[in-house]
């Protein structure tokens, strides 16, 4: 028994070496393979989110991202949307963009935004009952994006 | 009598020379597929060689010596020293500040670093996500990457990461050198456990709030790295904790003690390091027989991994980070590495081989391009006068 266990002990052992070769040698396939397998993204609260509307304007276009109130398990009663606008190719966003946003693309304008590109100052107004107010406007080199703090309308009153 | 003395020294340096061929022939290996996309550019060529050679020559004096901690605490320390060097001046040349902005973080810009694994677990186990501003794959340190490196060395060499692989330890390690003797000696043990607190509380609250909370409010080392700008009442009480903590734990603790305080009595990280020793085949033991119970073990270990309990039993604690101090240190040669399941007494240098080729071949490769890179930006200062490009 004693020797049994020094053969697997020993065993162990010398697989490290081996180990620590095939973790630098294959970094790059084993990083890609974990990532494929677990399937894990990064958390929407800090991402943002997946992008759920494109919407095309006369020199630039608007990312509506998918709202964000995923919580450890379940819905938050209060989570954000993140919208994003990205100039087109060889141009700038124009110095005031004035967008009418509609979240859930049922017809009707959820918020209205007028960002000042330059000062990056915005202005929000909103007409549905669940979105709050702005919680920040990040300056992304070219483009702009904005959160904005929503109420979960599927958890509790949405009304202010 | 005399031809047996000279003969000895002789032998010690032919079977150090014989030992560390093979490991001369893996740097060779690992170095040169590190840095092949650097070949020919002499501000990169010097830094390789410079490393390649420091490198052998502190496995060869590990090998002809037989002391392990004195020569890895040498890499180490220059390791933390570079690895500093090399991400500010990365900083300051990419993003102009060592301060991540809004904006970085909605990029996913964030480098992910080892200490926001423990935090990540539970969340990723529930939503799939990982709560931290970075990228999974791609990038500099992207999530994926560190993760395969933490699971690599945590399987190879279970806590001995943060001996042999983590590139924050070296600071304190080096502070905890100044000294000569330690003005603070006697930390009450009770103390050992608050990295296990920690660990839960930080864990507990980030799987609750989804955010790194360790990152945003705690980690010491933001101070030499990178941290939010302050841009809120909110974001400066964050700095001053962390840049307390640095003064604290990393700086003036180690000073005063001689021990690794912050890997010692806070890291949340190094706690939950600790289970992944019970995964691992390597361990540090103590032979009873040898043993004299001096307890100079137990006065060396820089993260308070050894009590006079555990001497008694003949082992170290779950926290044995493997560095070797104390087998280095041990005047009757009672301490040594050793393989689970084989006997503690008899030859122990089979075991300490085994553990020293993963762990020094982690550390070179882990470390030669964080001190590649302090090197190339020294050279970058003395031939054009600024460390950025």
């Amino acid at each position: 028994m004693r020797k049994l266990k020094s053969f697997v002990g020993y065993t162990w052992a010398l697989t490290a070496l081996p180990l620590v070769l095939a973790t630098f040698i294959g970094l790059n396939t084993w990083a890609k393979s974990l990532a494929d397998i677990t399937g894990v993204k990064i958390s929407p609260w800090h991402s943002g989110g997946e992008v759920a509307r494109v919407i095309r304007h006369d020199g630039f276009k608007t990312a509506i991202n998918e709202p964000v109130f995923r919580g450890l398990i379940g819905e938050r009663k209060r989570g954000f949307v993140q919208v994003k606008w990205t100039p087109d190719e060889g141009r700038r966003l124009p110095a005031m963009v004035d967008d009418s946003i509609d979240l859930d693309a049922d017809g009707t304008t959820d918020f209205r935004v007028r960002l000042d590109t330059k000062t990056n100052e915005a202005q929000l107004d909103p007409y549905n009952p669940a979105v709050v107010g702005l919680i920040q406007v990040f300056d992304l080199g070219n483009e702009r994006a904005i959160r904005v703090r929503l109420l979960n309308p599927h958890r509790g009153d949405t009304r202010q | 009598m005399s031809r047996e003395i000279s003969a000895r020294p002789r032998r010690r340096l032919g079977k150090a020379i014989l030992v560390s061929l093979p490991f001369l022939l893996l740097s060779t290996m690992m170095l040169m597929g590190a840095s092949a996309g650097s070949q020919g550019n002499t501000l990169f060529l010097v830094p390789f060689l410079v490393t390649f050679a420091f490198i052998n020559v502190l496995f060869f004096m590990m090998m002809y010596t037989g002391k392990t901690d004195r020569y890895r605490a040498v890499f180490f320390i220059t390791m933390a020293v570079g690895f500093v060097i090399t991400f500010i001046a990365n900083l300051l040349e990419v993003r102009g500040s060592m301060a991540l902005s809004a904006a970085n973080m909605v990029r996913g810009e964030t480098p992910f670093c080892h200490m926001v694994i423990p935090m990540t677990l539970i969340p990723a186990a529930l939503t799939r996500t990982i709560i931290f501003p970075g990228r999974i794959l791609g990038g500099f340190a992207d999530v994926a990457t560190m993760f395969t490196l933490w699971i690599g060395a945590s399987l190879a060499l279970g806590r001995g990461f943060c001996s042999w692989g983590c590139f924050f330890g070296g600071l304190e390690d080096g502070f905890s050198r100044i000294r000569r003797k330690p003005v603070l000696r006697r930390i009450a043990e009770k103390w050992t456990y608050l990295p296990y607190a920690v660990l839960i509380v930080v864990v507990a609250l980030a799987a609750l709030s989804l955010s790194p909370t360790y990152c945003e409010w705690l980690c010491p080392f933001k101070t030499v790295t990178e941290f939010a700008a302050v841009t809120s009442f909110k974001v400066a009480v964050q700095t001053a904790m962390f840049v307390s903590l640095f003064i604290g734990l990393v700086v003036v603790l180690p000073v005063m003690t001689k021990k690794r305080t912050q890997c010692g009595l806070f890291c949340p990280m190094g706690a939950f390091q600790s289970l992944t020793n019970k995964v691992n085949a390597f361990e540090v033991r103590i032979d009873r027989e040898k043993c004299n119970d001096c307890m100079r073990c137990v006065g060396v270990c820089p993260t308070y991994s050894i009590d006079k309990a555990s001497v008694s039993k003949g082992v170290t604690r779950i926290s044995c980070t493997k560095c070797g101090k104390c087998v280095d240190e041990c005047p009757s040669g009672a301490v040594s590495y050793h393989v689970k399941g084989t006997p503690v007494t008899g030859r122990t240098g089979g075991a300490r081989m085994l553990f020293l080729y993963p762990g020094f071949i982690f550390l070179a490769v882990f470390g030669s391009g964080m001190i590649q890179g302090a090197l190339y930006r020294l050279l970058l200062l003395l031939t054009t006068g600024s460390m950025i490009k």
